[in-house]
């Protein structure tokens, strides 16, 4: 039989660490057995890859690690159905499966020359600390403007990639603001009160909030803090990827900080399981999830029925 | 006239066993077989003869290339160091012999999604690549085929590497494509008046058959229909029980599940459908075609606008299973004619 598109390249799982404090999200780096299918491994940020456990199935998720970024392949995954517990309950030197790259990538190409606003909540944020990790690299720094990246999660320790994001605060050439929504423990979201080190802003009219140049911590849902922060829309690119809920308060924000549709894009999913647009099931009208998209930009979109 | 006849051979009736047996010295035939009540397409075994006596089989033989469940990959060993087990096995060429034109309309409209510039899949395109068609023409046409709306007809030969036509005491058996006329070329010549024969057939079947005028308008019609109430109307009597998709020939949604049996398992393709609600379930309980009627409508609107929209070729063959399974009687034409009356 001819390798084919359906066959997982065979992976090692090479480190496990917990991403999240609800312990609930991991993040894997893979490893490939053989030299030669990871140099065929082409990837771009914003696509993803079917991690398959023979024995317990597949599942879509976008890869966090950036190609400039040699030597592994990074997921992080949050235990949810069969195939995730499995790949969770895995030891690091465990044998699995990847099938990818699948489905388009952010527009890096066009965003050449351009400012580009990445907006992230929760995990979500995978594909996004691909795009981020690829543009601050040092041969593509040079080729965008102004990088601001707004991340909010329910908790601070629901923030994924913390070591980095530590890192990312420090940066001269990219401005980093994050966000907090839910108190420590308590039953609900916060009103004015701020958690410590986080500044309160103000919730009612997010965008009448002065930001103070060293405060970048915020306890906001992240529309309020997109609104607070207000990145120019001029020669600006936004990324939006996160939860429904999120990117459906998140869009009329940037629609009124003048960002055209065609300039949001975003990152969908959908249940799927071939991943190569045969399945049938991840579609919104005729588009396919995984072979389209992930990334569609506000305009396509538009066209869209309002399925998903 | 004369030219043409090279192409036209015939078998007598009672000698369609010995022509089968010659196919079989080079190839596995598939053919209609009496099934209890029923008539299904399976492989002949030795001194089977095919049963030709039919309208159309329950169900349309696109199982010979996209199978109910396929194996994509076997594996074996414990969970965290199983990799991929290849078997490799040579395949015996195939005819289906006797599918109705229909369901090899239907077969090239599935190539278009399995066979395309984005992605091969290549269990399809084996199976495919080894099979030639046969095709039978259709003297009586079921009140419930609609062939004809699809740029199809009960005597289409599209598709075809031969085609069977049934002129009462014999078979004529026409060469369509070059490998089809070797495999019937040591059959006796046809004559003129058998052609004629057929000509009378192929044109009483044509008047017979119900076409939906029209047809072409329709993917445009669905374009702007997506939020139109009718959709719940005409989804109000559905059971939501996929009959319609398992028999549709041209229904390809497919699932992908992994089986263990002890430490040995195997990754299979099954059909699956999206009448069911599973079908577009997340992971986090997030639906997006909660109601049944919004399944309807992925239905209707994937066969007649979504799949026109990609391949520029509608979903449908008029073979008109859907109708006569229906358990409560939905008629895919009255749904159409209404869409077109909108």
């Amino acid at each position: 039989m001819i390798k084919n598109s359906y066959i997982p390249i065979p992976v090692k799982v090479d480190k496990i660490r917990f991403e999240t404090e609800d312990k609930l999200i991991k993040t894997f780096d893979l490893v490939f057995m053989d030299k030669e299918e990871e140099k065929a491994f082409r990837y771009y940020p914003g696509q993803f890859a079917e991690l398959s456990i023979l024995g317990k199935g597949e599942s879509p998720i976008g890869i966090a690690s950036s190609p400039t970024e040699s030597g592994f392949l990074r997921f992080t995954v949050m235990k949810v159905g069969v195939v995730t517990t499995a790949l969770h309950n895995f030891d690091e030197g465990a044998i699995m499966g990847v099938r990818g790259p699948l489905g388009n990538w952010y527009p890096i190409e066009e965003m050449k020359g351009k400012n580009v606003v990445i907006v992230g909540g929760g995990f979500a944020f995978t594909t996004l600390r691909s795009l981020l990790i690829y543009m601050l690299d040092k041969k593509n720094r040079k080729n965008y403007g102004e990088i601001t990246c707004i991340y909010g999660a329910r908790t601070p320790g629901l923030l994924c990639y913390r070591d980095e994001l530590k890192e990312w605060e420090k940066r001269k050439d990219m401005s980093l603001y994050q966000c907090i929504d839910w108190k420590f423990g308590a039953e609900g979201p916060i009103e004015e009160a701020a958690v410590e080190g986080w500044e309160p802003i103000n919730l009612k009219e997010p965008s009448k909030t002065k930001i103070k140049k060293d405060i970048k911590k915020f306890t906001a849902f992240v529309p309020q803090l997109v609104s607070a922060v207000k990145p120019g829309a001029k020669d600006s690119y936004a990324i939006v990827c996160g939860p429904p809920i999120m990117i459906k308060f998140t869009i009329p924000v940037l629609t009124e900080l003048g960002f055209p549709p065609e300039r949001i894009i975003n990152s969908l999913e959908n249940r799927m399981k071939c991943g190569i647009g045969k399945c049938g099931r991840c579609n919104i009208g005729p588009k396919y999830v995984c072979k389209d998209g992930p990334v569609f930009s506000l305009k396509e979109l538009e066209k869209l029925p309002k399925e998903y | 006239m004369k030219d043409s006849l090279k192409n036209v051979k015939y078998i007598e009736k009672d000698k369609i066993l010995d022509f089968i047996k010659v196919l079989q010295k080079d190839y596995t035939v598939i053919a209609p077989k009496k099934v209890k009540d029923f008539v299904l397409f399976g492989e002949l075994k030795d001194n089977e003869e095919p049963y030709l006596d039919f309208l159309n089989s329950r169900q349309s033989p696109k199982e010979f290339y996209f199978p109910q469940t396929e194996t994509i990959v076997e594996y074996e060993g414990i969970i965290d160091k199983r990799v991929p087990k290849f078997s490799e096995n040579d395949m015996k060429k195939r005819i289906i012999f006797g599918i109705r034109p229909c369901d090899v309309k239907s077969t090239l409209i599935l190539d278009k999604l399995f066979v395309n510039e984005d992605y091969i899949d290549d269990y399809y395109k084996r199976l495919r690549d080894n099979t030639l068609i046969f095709s039978f023409g259709c003297n009586n046409p079921k009140t419930t085929c609609f062939c004809a709306s699809f740029e199809c007809g009960p005597f289409s030969e599209e598709g075809s590497d031969a085609f069977i036509t049934d002129i009462g005491d014999k078979f004529i058996i026409e060469g369509i494509t070059e490998q089809g006329n070797k495999i019937i070329d040591k059959l006796p010549d046809g004559d003129g008046g058998m052609l004629k024969k057929k000509k009378e057939i192929k044109k009483n079947s044509d008047n017979v058959v119900s076409c939906i005028e029209n047809i072409q308008k329709i993917p445009e019609k669905l374009r702007g229909m997506f939020e139109n109430p009718v959709w719940e109307e005409i989804s109000e009597r559905c059971l939501g029980c996929g009959v319609c998709t398992y028999l549709c020939p041209t229904c390809h949604c497919f699932d992908i599940q992994d089986e263990m049996i002890g430490e040995d398992g195997r990754r299979v393709k099954n059909w699956d459908s999206c009448m069911f609600p599973i079908f577009t379930l997340h992971g986090s309980g997030h639906q997006p075609r909660e109601f049944r009627f919004q399944r309807m409508r992925q239905r209707i609107m994937h066969k007649f606008n979504y799949y026109e929209e990609n391949f520029n070729i509608i979903a449908c063959s008029g073979c008109g299973r859907c109708v006569t399974e229906c358990p409560v009687n939905i008629d895919v034409r009255e749904i159409l004619e209404k869409i077109k009356k909108l």
